[in-house]
């Protein structure tokens, strides 16, 4: 073992390295004195240093960000000649013009991307928003757009009503471009209230439940869905219960707490096994108790023991090939 | 200009006759350039001792000073020589037993039995200076890293080095004043002891004696360790004063007659051989005999060194001591002290002369301290940086071959 290793350091506690250097500056000498002023100089030159560059620092990116004009002047850029808009939606570039509102022969450096993207979210229709400026003229507008799952009325301050769509994440808005057909196809939402903030509504709570009953409904079984006229969502709070209103059936009751594929299956049992009794038969059916499915229907007791029994298998799959439950 | 890596140190011997100051760049820890030297006769101290705390501080900062000035850079740390009368040391041993079934020393056991050797408790107003550890015993056989080797009973010694805190902490705050902290305390003797012998000598087995004005420090090697440091109250000081005491003269007559007549041992026999005071036939000179200043310095000397014997006492053996005494500070200068110190040990005598590195101008014995204060204080360091158990890479191994060759 090498001398080195043979030494150490003292042990903490009765050790000369615990005691106190500093001494006051009355004990100090002059030039003692002088050092240590000197350094509190350096110190505070240090962090005056620091706090100069971290201001000029902030100075530049905050001018990079505002000054538009000088650094529209910087780059050379051009008018913007062309508006390109790339979607996923049913949004042109047209309507990309208008909501813009560029000022005639405005530079593409001078453009405010922020201020721009703000308004096109303000549309409500869109839900993602990118712009980037592709030298030398042109803006390249990249959107991400929300998708219509209800219809709504909302009443106007002059007494009309105006129609809303309702997206997959409870956000209300106008819509725009959207086919008719496909509109018209949406149920419509009953039992909610708007609340109106800055010309806008704030988004619904809870359409997330009600999306996923809708979208699984129009996929597995758009037979169902396509009798949908009114989705309410007055129960949806208090006892997390999605009302449906049909055309056949005054009420049909869906719990948010349940599986949606289980309590459309059951559904779609009730709306077959009635299916030979006259038309409309079914007032109401309850899908979000568990384990039953309570069914009003407007026939008697005695009517309905005088129906034929169902001709058909209670095995969904032996009843129905082309579907899946 | 200094890179990043590097460091100024400021090595500082606040000592009885002279304070001296070297200002020493370290890169990367290890390589040193001495770029500046600072010297100032001392005052304010006794023995090693701070007594006057505003002269000490006058006559340590102009040294500081002058040092920083030479060197064109300010001292970012000090590295300080301590000494003084108040220093002593215990050894003290420890043993524990081997913990792992299959008896393999572990990192843990060492951890143990070198806590235990240090855990002494110290009598109240002492500080630790140094812990200086022995060679490790296993199972009674000596080795030297025992970990992963094979026993049952593990045992260690610690050699530990401490002092009066009152006057330990007026050194330290001496330096305080100039703004400066002390990073490292060496003791003086390890210091002169780092930097005279080879690890050779130290493996022999060799004593160095420091002989100052105020106190003399010594340290003994024994198979490559330090077996006991020590300081004795007694230096060139004493001698001075009995020359003043016999020959009737003032102190600073008394310091001139023993640096130009003064020796260790005596030559002249002729009682009637006179040498003058002055010997520039002024006013006032006197004549003395010279056998008289040799008889009154060479008691001294004799009486300093026997004393040092009788404190090591069993701890020195001429046996042991292969490589002899070697002397050193201000006193070690006077003619024939090598031969009283060979009487006296029994050995070999010889004044320590630099390393080849040093510089011809440092080379003065008043710098040996302050130099191996940076030789011992980068040992300290390197020690320091690195872990204790770290196992070496191929390439810290390939460095250390290096280094050492």
């Amino acid at each position: 073992m090498s001398a080195t290793e043979q030494l150490s350091p003292p042990a903490a506690g009765r050790s000369w390295r615990n005691i106190r250097q500093e001494v006051t500056p009355l004990a100090m000498s002059r030039k003692g004195r002088f050092r240590r002023r000197l350094e509190w100089f350096k110190g505070a030159t240090a962090i005056a240093l620091l706090a100069a560059t971290v201001w000029g620092a902030y100075v530049l990116v905050h001018s990079w960000a505002t000054d538009r004009a000088a650094l529209a002047a910087a780059v050379h850029s051009k008018p913007v000649r062309e508006i390109v808009v790339i979607t996923d939606g049913v949004l042109t570039q047209k309507w990309a013009h208008e909501i813009l509102a560029l000022p005639k022969g405005t530079s593409l450096m001078a453009l405010d991307l922020g201020a721009m993207k703000k308004r096109l979210l303000g549309s409500g229709q869109v839900r993602v928003a990118v712009l980037a400026r592709s030298f030398p003229d042109t803006l390249v507008v990249t959107l991400q757009e929300r998708t219509p799952v209800a219809r709504l009325q909302a009443g106007e301050a002059d007494g009309s009503v105006r129609q809303l769509l309702v997206a997959r994440d409870g956000v209300v808005y106008d819509g725009v471009n959207y086919d008719k057909r496909m509109l018209a196809s949406l149920p419509w939402l009953d039992g909610v209230r708007l609340v109106g903030k800055d010309g806008k509504y704030e988004p619904i709570a809870g359409m997330a439940d009600v999306s996923a009953l809708l979208a699984m409904a129009q996929l597995e079984a758009p037979q169902l869905y396509r009798d949908w006229l009114i989705v309410s969502l007055a129960r949806l709070e208090g006892r997390d219960e999605i009302v449906v209103k049909a055309q056949d059936i005054s009420e049909i009751v869906f719990s948010r707490k349940r599986d949606y594929r289980k309590q459309l299956a059951q559904l779609d049992y009730v709306v077959d096994s009635v299916r030979v009794l006259p038309d409309p038969a079914v007032i109401s059916v309850n899908l979000s108790l568990d384990g039953q499915v309570p069914v009003r229907m407007h026939n008697t007791p005695d009517e309905l023991a005088k129906l034929p029994p169902a001709n058909f298998s209670i095995q969904p799959s032996q009843r129905k090939r082309n579907r899946d439950f | 200009m200094t890179s990043n890596s590097s460091r100024i140190i400021g090595a500082v011997e606040i000592g009885t006759g002279k304070i001296a100051v070297l200002v020493g760049e370290i890169s990367r820890g290890r390589s040193l350039n001495i770029i500046g030297v600072g010297v100032a006769p001392s005052r304010g101290v006794m023995k090693g001792e701070v007594v006057d705390y505003r002269a000490a501080c006058e006559a340590t900062h102009h040294a500081l000073e002058m040092a920083e000035k030479r060197a064109g850079a300010r001292i970012e740390e000090v590295w300080l020589a301590q000494s003084g009368g108040h220093l002593d040391g215990f050894y003290n041993e420890a043993s524990v037993n081997v913990k792992s079934a299959d008896n393999t020393v572990t990192a843990l056991d060492i951890e143990s039995v070198c806590g235990l050797a240090k855990a002494k408790e110290l009598p109240p107003g002492r500080t630790r200076i140094h812990e200086i550890r022995r060679p490790f015993r296993l199972d009674a056989r000596a080795v030297l890293d025992p970990e992963h080797l094979s026993g049952r009973r593990l045992e260690v010694g610690y050699w530990i080095v401490h002092g009066h805190e009152g006057k330990v902490s007026d050194n330290i705050h001496v330096v305080g004043g100039y703004h400066l902290e002390v990073r490292e305390l060496v003791l003086s003797s390890l210091a002169n002891g780092s930097l005279l012998t080879t690890s050779e000598e130290r493996q022999h087995g060799v004593l160095v004696i420091n002989l100052g004005k105020g106190v003399t420090d010594y340290v003994l090697y024994s198979e490559g360790h330090v077996l006991v440091t020590g300081t004795l109250p007694v230096g060139g000081d004493h001698l001075t004063n009995d020359l003043s005491i016999g020959l009737r003269v003032n102190h600073a007559q008394a310091e001139m007659l023993k640096l130009r007549h003064a020796r260790g041992n005596i030559q002249t026999r002729d009682r009637g051989e006179k040498v003058w005071l002055n010997g520039d036939a002024s006013f006032g000179d006197r004549q003395f005999s010279k056998n008289a200043i040799e008889t009154i310095a060479a008691a001294r000397t004799q009486e300093l060194l026997d004393i040092l014997r009788r404190k090591l006492g069993p701890a020195f053996a001429p046996q042991h001591c292969g490589a002899g005494v070697i002397l050193t500070g201000g006193m070690s200068k006077l003619p024939g002290i090598e031969e009283v110190a060979a009487a006296i040990f029994g050995v070999n005598a010889r004044r320590g002369e630099s390393p080849s590195w040093v510089k011809d101008e440092l080379k003065d014995p008043m710098f040996s301290t302050v130099l191996g204060i940076f030789q011992f204080g980068l040992r300290g360091a390197h020690e320091h940086a690195v872990p204790p158990r770290r196992k070496a890479g191929l390439l810290s191994s390939i460095t250390k071959i290096f280094a050492t060759s």
